[in-house]
């Protein structure tokens, strides 16, 4: 046996032994004591609360505790998506007894209302944010409200722009946008040219090229001015502004894709004037293509309800074209609480019950958005017309093949600005003032300054 | 004894007016409220803006201390002498263009015998539309394929002219554009001016055999001077300060041709990255810009007064 009692050593020893033993354990209780007392004291100066890191379940909320509270709602509207919300809002206040007050401001103002209001104490309990970057540090942390597997519930592609640096998750993915191309059907169809299933950037531009031959249209090709639309290209040719870690620019790359652009627009088969004419604003391409003067324009999924209604011809969304990837380029809305809030659990739980399963499904059929959440995604949504449903379905198979490094890139906080410049880099070689490959390397070393300047 | 008096009695002095303290602080009571609204929303916001160029934040919240750093960030960065040369240039084809033409206008309209209200009427009108609505429907009669000015163009035999894809062109487009919004006001100013003018003066002058030029060199641009000061210096002011109408014509396109500098603070204080404190040490340079040249102005002013 190789233990030992201490009464098998000699009495002399065995004592000694014992005397030891006490004096360690009289030590250790001491340091032991030490320890916690210093754990109390650093635990009484910390800054802030401490994290508690064990697991928090999904939270159900009684609906009666809210009873006769109120939450104000900023938001944006893209047009159909407003009735959509208003509606949600009234089963809200139904449900909960409550009171949402909807607050619709221009898009264009979103940022800086906000944050004016964040300055002058006035912050609104929930928005609708297209991007979290200048928010970050005064949202709401929902993990202690929803959970925190909760975002297991949404998309990995959208939910990544979601958490803090803590892990924490402060917004919710509540919809979601994808780039791609929308083809009139009508011109493709006098000119004798077949829509094909699948398509490389090649087939697409010669097959853009040959409508325009054959129907006398003004453009082949139309784009929105947006950095945002140019990062489609850079993703389908394996290349991204960014990263997770910062800057993920492959020069190379970025030429090849963006070259036949700017050809286009040098042989008048891409609108330069609107590109050049604009300055420094977005300008989206959406008149030019409902003119009926290009038979290829490259958008997103936002359009489809514009479309709907307003276009005077027949339409389609055909797949993004391959080349090294396909798939588009994502974006899309978030809904956050601040913790300005004075009732952040009404907060937590108005943005739960929007993006609960049924309630984005009305969301998304009636805005002609794509859902965020997971089970909506594999399930599918039904759209209101077949036009509408068509146009869904070939998003959301795009969706299925897009790279999660688009959404890693759409969700670095300097996205916005780098995209900023890459649109002021085409329109310098668009105008003749430089060269691609050196605006690429400004653009790049650009990116690098954002980066450093807004973080990762 | 009762002594009758032969002073005459004097009017009881109310307690705002009769006193001597009283009759001192009367005007600067009325002044008070109009003085404290310019205090509270012009002084404080000024003072606080270059206050706020010394510190760097992101969200008008949280201010870090920088001292000039916001200076040297600006006065290094190469877009920035592009904004200032573009605003250089506009601000002087603006003023010189508005107060020539404004002035043949004013001149025009003050020969005239009938129709005078009518004509000064049309004139403003520009005035009175929104900048934002001015550029809106200049950029789509400038639109080099389909624009109305370069149809009518067309018609005379010219071809199109890329008003706002070509980098000076578009210049010229902005020139011409805030001079046509901005001419009636100041010909109304001029035009106040000439009909302040003794027509005594020119009676004199054309019995003494001057000619048309004679007398508006000799007799009109002394005696309107006064009025013509006003009118650089409000368009100084204006030249340096548009954004608006621009934003909405140009977008400050192309390639930053017409990019002034209240777009550079703008986009600095409201445009992903949002850096307020150089934007606000940018308006403090406007400022210390429009503020030496109004001084220089006034200077030659009263120069050429005593002369």
């Amino acid at each position: 046996m190789l233990f030992v009692t201490i009464d098998e050593f000699p009495s002399s020893l065995a004592h000694r032994i014992k005397e030891d033993l006490v004096a360690i354990m009289r030590k250790r209780g001491i340091a032991a004591l030490a320890i916690g007392a210093s754990a109390l004291l650093i635990a009484g100066c910390a800054p802030g609360q401490l994290e508690d890191d064990s697991p928090q379940g999904v939270q159900t909320a009684n609906p009666e505790d809210f009873a006769g509270e109120a939450l104000t709602y900023m938001y944006f509207t893209d047009g159909p998506d407003e009735e959509a919300t208003r509606q949600l809002i009234r089963g809200f206040e139904d449900m909960y007894d409550v009171t949402v007050e909807l607050e619709i401001l221009p898009y264009a103002d979103l940022v800086t209302s906000t944050l004016n209001r964040l300055s002058g104490g006035n912050a609104p309990d929930v928005a609708r944010l297209t991007s979290l970057t200048d928010f970050r540090s005064d949202l709401l942390v929902l993990d202690p409200y929803l959970g925190d597997d909760y975002a297991d519930e949404f998309l990995a592609g959208p939910v990544q722009a979601v958490f803090n640096e803590n892990d924490e998750m402060i917004a919710v993915p509540s919809d979601l946008t994808l780039n791609g191309p929308f083809i009139n059907v009508n011109l493709f169809e006098q000119a004798g040219v077949p829509i094909p299933e699948e398509w490389t950037w090649e087939e697409m531009l010669a097959a853009a090229k040959e409508v325009k031959d054959a129907t006398g249209t003004p453009y082949a090709f139309a784009m929105d001015k947006s950095g945002h639309r140019l990062s489609t290209i850079l993703s389908q040719y394996g290349t991204y502004l960014l990263d997770s870690d910062g800057n993920a620019l492959d020069i190379e790359k970025a030429e090849e894709a963006l070259q036949p652009l700017i050809d286009m627009m040098a042989n008048d088969d891409m609108p330069a004037d609107f590109w050049l004419g604009s300055g420094s604003r977005y300008e989206g391409a959406n008149e030019i293509f409902l003119a009926g003067d290009t038979p290829i324009y490259l958008s997103g999924n936002w359009q489809v309800a514009q479309f709907a209604q307003n276009a005077a011809f027949e339409w389609a969304v055909a797949p993004n074209p391959c080349a090294e990837e396909c798939g588009g380029f994502p974006g899309g809305k978030f809904m956050a609480a601040f913790e300005q809030s004075e009732n952040p659990a009404l907060a937590a739980e108005f943005i739960r019950f929007m993006n609960q399963a049924d309630n984005q499904e009305t969301f998304v059929t009636i805005a002609g958005a794509l859902p965020t959440r997971t089970d909506l995604s594999e399930s599918g949504v039904t759209y209101a017309d077949e036009t509408t449903q068509a146009a869904m379905d070939v998003f959301l198979g795009d969706l299925r093949v897009t790279p999660e490094a688009g959404f890693a890139s759409n969700a670095n906080p300097a996205f916005s600005a780098s995209a900023t410049n890459l649109v002021d880099a085409v329109s310098l070689v668009v105008s003749g003032a430089t060269d691609l490959p050196s605006a690429l390397a400004t653009l790049s070393r650009q990116i690098d300054d954002l980066v450093a300047e807004l973080g990762s | 004894m009762t002594t009758a008096s032969t002073t005459t009695a004097r009017p009881r002095r109310s307690r705002w007016t009769g006193g001597g303290w009283g009759i001192k602080i009367a005007p600067y009571l009325f002044l008070v409220p109009n003085m404290a609204i310019f205090a509270v929303f012009t002084i404080y916001p000024a003072f606080n803006g270059f206050n706020m160029s010394l510190y760097e934040s992101n969200n008008g919240r949280t201010f870090r201390w920088v001292g000039l750093e916001n200076y040297g960030r600006i006065l290094t960065d190469v877009e920035f002498w592009n904004v200032a040369r573009n605003t250089a240039v506009f601000a002087v084809g603006f003023v010189v263009l508005s107060t020539l033409i404004a002035l043949v206008i004013a001149a025009l309209v003050n020969a005239q015998r009938r129709g005078k209200t009518f004509f000064r009427a049309v004139f403003f009108i520009p005035v009175l539309v929104s900048p934002v609505v001015v550029g809106l429907i200049w950029n789509w009669m400038l639109e080099r394929q389909n624009g109305l000015v370069n149809t009518g163009l067309g018609w005379l035999g010219t071809p199109p002219v890329p008003w706002l894809v070509n980098g000076t062109w578009a210049m010229v487009a902005i020139i011409l554009v805030g001079m046509w919004m901005q001419v009636g006001f100041y010909m109304l100013i001029l035009l106040a001016g000439l009909q302040s003018i003794d027509p005594a003066l020119y009676e004199a002058a054309r019995m003494d055999g001057a000619n048309w030029w004679q007398q508006f060199r000799v007799i009109t641009v002394p005696l309107l001077q006064p009025s013509i000061v006003v009118v650089v210096v409000l368009g100084t002011i204006h030249g340096f300060q548009s954004f608006d109408f621009i934003w909405t014509l140009t977008g400050g396109g192309p390639v930053g041709a017409t990019t002034l500098m209240v777009q550079y603070i703008y986009e600095n204080g409201f445009q992903s990255p949002i850096r307020y404190g150089v934007a606000t040490a940018g308006g403090v340079l406007l400022f210390i810009a429009v503020f030496t040249l109004t001084i220089i102005n006034w200077l030659i002013s009263r120069r050429r007064e005593a002369v």
